[in-house]
């Protein structure tokens, strides 16, 4: 009996792989060697969006996407990143004073989660205070009444940056295009390939698919997160050469024993 | 779950099968958790907005609530039961229905700010999307039968041929990108960290 299952062979050296770059970047980075991230025009606007929001009276919106708090399923680095983004947020509006809204997700588990990023936002900027609960908004399980209820908010209470970031499904055509409408600018990205297309008609700024990574790294300056970023590349190469290695297997006749692995 | 993953033993599997169950029953009991979220932010809208209309929201939202919970719990772990799926069926399925109709008008409106017909490319766009939205609509298929050919030939021809060479293209402009990221050689726009 083979201690590995047949037919993952090629699945486990990818780990194998990423765990060795993974170990590398991470010791590179908390040396603070590792090489510069170029600058993405989405980051600067968010602060520019708050601004807007100061200057207009106006809260700052932030989702996560209805179903954004999964901490469970393979999209749970979105919730990660999206996460990152909320503490970098919080801090912007702790530092100019400008109201944040938080449109939690229906995955009430990430709850606790968003919480302690949003007082420690404030807490950072030396204005833990300044931090009220009900700025936090759960609208009650599953999409529609999350979308429901975010374009009432903005109805309401208007709208002066929109960031929207994390994993979004057909609930970001109706919030994102209603805050433009509403005045609003709309900032945000998902690594949700398919829904790409609404954030890059509806958003000013958008973060194209797996930018949001990078960004989320550059914004939380956390080493373990820049370091993710490289590990990202390095296991895309070697997801590359399997696909050249599969494509001569199969050249060769032997792509069957090849992707059998 | 790694080890359930790469490995064929029998007691990784049935692990993963707990941990995957206990996972949806804790996701599942949060949801108690952002209920006093959620009242905690209803309190705080109608303090601020002491307005009958105001009041009527709030009242909407427990009273639908507790409709749920209470025909839920009525019969234990029979979401099938004919009071559940009354509910289900003529209150949520219906208000999904016409939140989801909403985003005709939200793609509508974005799409008009997108594709404002400025250049020779703008306009091939519209008209692609045009004929590939058309040939989907009953009227259009029965009054104007060529549209359906047409629009497909857009779609497996015109559209499949541009698709490829941008996939490739972002493809090969990635592994550009990876390249000279991994050796920090992006060094044609600021340098951000």
């Amino acid at each position: 009996m083979y201690i590995i299952k047949t037919g993952t062979y090629l699945d486990l050296s990818l780990l194998v792989i990423l765990i060795i770059a993974m170990y590398y970047y991470n010791k590179i980075a908390l040396a603070g060697k590792l090489p510069p991230l170029r600058k993405i025009p989405a980051i600067e606007a968010i602060t520019e969006g708050v601004g807007k929001s100061i200057e207009e009276n106006k809260p700052v919106h932030y989702a996560m996407g209805a179903s954004g708090g999964q901490l469970y399923s393979q999209l749970v680095s979105m919730t990660i990143v999206a996460l990152a983004f909320l503490h970098y947020i919080a801090r912007l509006c702790a530092k100019y004073g400008a109201k944040l809204i938080v449109h939690m997700p229906y995955q009430a588990e990430s709850i606790p989660l968003i919480e302690a990023m949003v007082r420690d936002g404030y807490k950072v900027e030396g204005k833990p205070e300044l931090f009220d609960i009900s700025c936090l908004r759960y609208h009650g399980y599953g999409a529609l009444t999350w979308t429901q209820s975010v374009t009432a908010s903005y109805d309401a209470e208007g709208v002066g940056l929109n960031l929207s970031i994390g994993i979004f499904y057909s609930d970001c055509p109706i919030s994102l295009e209603m805050a433009k409408i509403k005045g609003g600018l709309n900032v945000g990205g998902t690594g949700r390939w398919i829904m790409v297309y609404a954030f890059a008609m509806m958003c000013d700024y958008v973060f194209l698919g797996q930018e949001i990574y990078t960004a989320g790294a550059i914004i939380s300056q956390n080493p373990y997160l820049l370091s993710g970023v490289f590990v990202e590349e390095v296991g895309k190469y070697y997801s590359y050469i399997l696909l050249i290695l599969g494509f001569i297997a199969a050249a060769l006749g032997a792509g069957a024993a090849f992707f059998a692995l | 779950m790694i080890l359930s993953y790469f490995t064929p033993f029998e007691v990784f599997a049935q692990f993963k099968g707990i941990a995957t169950n206990w996972v949806v029953i804790i996701s599942a009991v949060t949801v108690a958790m952002g209920l006093v979220y959620m009242t905690n932010a209803q309190i705080k809208m109608y303090q601020r907005n002491r307005t009958p209309l105001q009041l009527a929201y709030v009242l909407t939202t427990y009273f639908f609530f507790f409709a749920f919970l209470i025909s839920g719990l009525a019969y234990p772990g029979d979401i099938n039961s004919r009071e559940y799926q009354w509910w289900f069926q003529n209150i949520y399925g219906n208000v999904g229905a016409t939140v989801y109709a909403v985003m005709f008008f939200t793609l509508a409106s974005s799409a008009y700010r997108t594709f404002v017909v400025s250049s020779i490319e703008a306009v091939a766009l519209l008209l692609g999307g045009m004929l590939y939205t058309l040939r989907q609509i009953p009227l259009f298929q029965v009054y104007i039968p060529w549209i359906v050919p047409l629009g497909e030939w857009v779609l497996l021809v015109p559209n499949t041929a541009g698709g490829r060479g941008a996939v490739v293209a972002a493809a090969l402009a990635a592994l550009v990108v990876g390249i000279r990221t991994l050796w920090g050689k992006e060094v044609t726009l600021e340098v951000a960290s």
